[in-house]
C-alpha cells in the first residue's frame, strides 16, 4: 500500500531543489540552498589566522554558527552547530592549512521540515564557493518513518510532525569516476561510500534503520547529480 | 579572541587618501553622484512578515512575529513591540556572535525610537482584552551582508516587513468574556498591522570636517568619514528622528541642508516600498487560503474582512 503524501509527492520523491552561490559580497564563500519551501544561506570566512584554545593546531580548525530565525540561541541551535563542525571536519582536507580558522556562518531563512540536512548542503556549497579544500562534499537527506512502517523521504514541516521517527543521513557524494586500486575495503563496499553523520529522533527498529540508509543512500545520488550540475554551471560561465 | 582581532579588515592608506581626493573632486569611488542613493530591491519571503532588502552590496533580511503577553502595567490598553537586532557574523569578518555591539543596540534604537515615538506602529489596535492579554510585535533584523549604510537597509526592510505582516484574527468569548479564542489562518483571514505612516532613514556621511557631504554611504566611504547623521522622515515632511553621534562637529547650514535633502527623498522611497508592497498583496491573494466554515464555529457573528 502506497502512502499518500499531502503534495503528491512519492514515498521516495525529493522537494525541489534550488542552490544559488556567491550571493553575498563580503564573505569569500556563500550559497543558498532551498529545498521545497526550507531555505538556509551559508556563509564561509576563512581561513583566518590562528585556532581557538582547546583545538589542535596541527591542523586546520572549523567553527559553524548557527542563527536561527527568530529567538535566541538554545541548546537545538548549539546541538546543530556540533554536529556541523564534526560534518565538516570530515570532509574537509585538515594538513593544508594548519593552524588557521574557517567560520561557516548558517542562517535559517525559512523552516519548512529537514532544516539540518539543508543546512549541510548549503554549507557544502558554500565551501566549495569559498575554495576550501575538501576531500569530497558531505550530501545529508532526512528519512522518516511513518507509523505504518513506511519510509518517506524529505517530509516538510507537517510530515515531520506525524511520523513517529526521523534520521538525518550523511553521505559522501557519489562518484563518477573510477576508486583507485587499493583503496581501503571493509566487507566487499569501499570505506569511502560509508555514512559521515547520522542523527536519529525517535525509537525504529534495526532493520527501518537500514532500510532507511538504504534508500538515502540511493536518494543521494540524485542530490550528487544536481550538485554537480550547479557546480558545472557556474563555473563554465566564468571561464 | 585576539586572532579575530587580527582578522579585521582594514582600510589601507591608500585607499582612504584616493576616496578622500575623489570627494575633493565631487567624485564617489563606484560613480554615483554624491546624493544618489545605489538601487534599492525589496523581496518578500513565504510567510507573511518576512522581507529581505538588498541596497546595493547591503543585505538585511527582517522577520516579524507575535504573540499574546500581558500589557504592562501603566499601558493596559496598548500592545507592544520590541527590535531584536542581530550584527551576523556573517555579514562582517569583525562582527561577533552572541551579544550585540554597539552598533548593533545603536541600529535597533534608531529604528525603534521612530516607529514608536512617532506612532507609526498603532498599539492600541493590539489589544485584545484590556489589562490581561494583548499582542506583542516582535520584530527581528538580520544583517546579512555589510556593503555600509545598515541603518537605511535595515530600516526599509523593518517597515516592509511590518506592512505585510498578518496577526492571527481573535475573538473575545466564553463565560464573563474573559475566554479568548485565536483563529488559525485556516479558518479566518489574519488581520494586518495599522501603520499610520511610514518613517524612512537618510543617512550622511562628513568627509574633510564636514564641508563634503555624501548619502548612502559604502562601508569603504564609512572606514573614511569623519562623522555621520541619520535622518528620519516620513513622506508628510515630519522629522521623526535625527540621530548624529558625536564625531566631527558640523556646520548649522549643513544640518539643515540634510533635513531638506532627506524630506525631499522620503516621497520616493516611500512610493518603492508601497509599491513592491502591493505588488506582493496581489500575488498572495491570487494565491488564497481556501477557507471553509466548521460546523462548531458557525455561531460565532461578524463577517470576515478581507483586505
Amino acid at each position: 500500500m502506497e502512502i499518500d503524501r499531502e503534495d503528491g509527492r512519492t514515498p521516495n520523491q525529493l522537494r525541489p531543489l534550488a542552490c544559488s552561490r556567491n550571493i553575498l559580497h563580503r564573505p569569500h564563500g556563500s550559497a543558498s540552498w532551498s529545498q521545497g519551501d526550507t531555505k538556509v544561506l551559508a556563509a564561509v570566512y576563512g581561513p583566518k589566522a590562528g585556532t581557538k584554545k582547546n583545538e589542535n593546531a596541527e591542523k586546520a580548525c572549523f567553527e559553524v554558527i548557527w542563527k536561527p530565525k527568530t529567538g535566541q540561541i538554545g541548546k537545538v541551535e548549539k546541538e546543530y552547530e556540533m554536529i556541523m563542525k564534526r560534518t565538516i571536519q570530515s570532509i574537509c582536507v585538515l594538513t593544508v592549512n594548519p593552524n588557521t580558522t574557517t567560520s561557516v556562518i548558517i542562517q535559517v531563512v525559512h523552516d519548512d521540515g529537514s532544516l539540518l540536512p539543508c543546512a549541510i548542503n548549503a554549507a557544502c556549497a558554500a565551501l566549495v564557493d569559498a575554495g576550501i579544500p575538501m576531500k569530497h562534499l558531505a550530501v545529508a537527506i532526512c528519512c522518516c518513518l511513518a507509523d505504518n512502517g513506511y519510509l518517506v523521504l524529505d517530509p516538510n514541516k507537517l510530515e515531520e510532525k506525524k511520523m513517529t521517527a526521523f534520521a538525518y543521513l550523511v553521505f559522501p557524494n557519489t562518484t563518477l569516476s573510477v576508486l583507485p586500486e587499493g583503496s581501503s575495503v571493509g566487507e566487499g563496499e569501499p570505506v569511502e561510500h560509508g555514512i559521515i553523520t547520522s542523527v536519529t529522533h525517535g525509537v525504529m527498529s534495526v532493520d527501518d534503520y537500514f532500510l532507511c540508509v538504504e534508500n538515502g543512500r540511493a536518494a543521494t545520488a540524485s542530490l550528487s547529480a544536481f550538485f554537480r550540475k550547479n557546480f558545472q554551471q557556474s563555473s563554465s560561465k566564468v571561464g | 579572541m585576539e586572532g579575530r582581532l587580527n582578522n579585521m579588515w582594514r582600510l589601507t592608506v591608500n585607499e582612504s587618501k584616493f576616496v578622500e581626493s575623489a570627494l575633493q573632486s565631487e567624485l564617489r569611488v563606484d560613480g554615483r553622484g554624491l546624493y544618489d542613493y545605489r538601487k534599492l530591491t525589496i523581496k518578500f519571503g513565504k510567510e507573511s512578515g518576512s522581507s529581505e532588502v538588498q541596497l546595493g552590496q547591503t543585505h538585511v533580511m527582517a522577520f516579524v512575529t507575535a504573540q499574546l503577553v500581558q500589557p504592562y502595567k501603566d499601558r493596559p490598553n496598548e500592545g507592544s513591540f520590541s527590535i531584536f537586532t542581530e550584527f551576523s557574523p556573517m555579514a562582517d569578518p569583525s562582527f561577533e556572535p552572541g551579544h550585540p555591539g554597539e552598533s548593533a543596540v545603536e541600529l535597533g534604537r534608531i529604528i525603534d525610537r521612530a516607529l514608536r515615538e512617532s506612532r507609526a506602529v498603532d498599539t492600541e489596535s493590539l489589544c485584545v482584552l484590556a489589562g490581561k492579554l494583548v499582542w506583542s510585535v516582535r520584530i527581528d533584523l538580520h544583517i546579512l551582508d555589510n556593503g555600509g549604510n545598515l541603518v537605511d537597509a535595515a530600516n526599509i526592510a523593518a517597515l516592509a516587513a511590518l506592512l505585510t505582516f498578518r496577526r492571527p484574527d481573535c475573538t473575545v468569548g466564553g463565560e464573563n468574556s474573559q475566554e479568548v479564542i485565536i483563529h488559525p489562518p485556516e479558518e479566518r483571514e489574519p488581520l494586518p498591522l495599522i501603520i499610520h505612516h511610514l518613517p524612512i532613514a537618510f543617512t550622511f556621511g562628513f568627509f574633510n570636517k564636514g564641508s563634503i557631504l555624501v548619502m548612502d554611504p559604502t562601508y569603504v566611504e564609512e572606514a573614511v568619514m569623519c562623522g555621520r547623521m541619520t535622518v528620519t522622515v516620513n513622506a508628510n515632511g515630519d522629522i521623526c528622528a535625527i540621530q548624529k553621534p558625536g564625531e566631527e562637529g558640523v556646520n548649522q547650514s549643513v544640518i539643515l541642508h540634510c533635513l531638506r535633502l532627506a524630506s525631499s527623498r522620503a516621497a520616493a522611497t516611500t512610493k518603492i516600498i508601497r509599491e513592491a508592497v502591493e505588488a506582493y498583496n496581489r500575488e498572495r491573494s491570487s494565491q488564497k487560503v481556501k477557507r471553509h466554515h466548521t460546523l462548531a464555529k458557525s455561531e460565532v457573528s461578524g463577517p470576515i474582512v478581507v483586505v
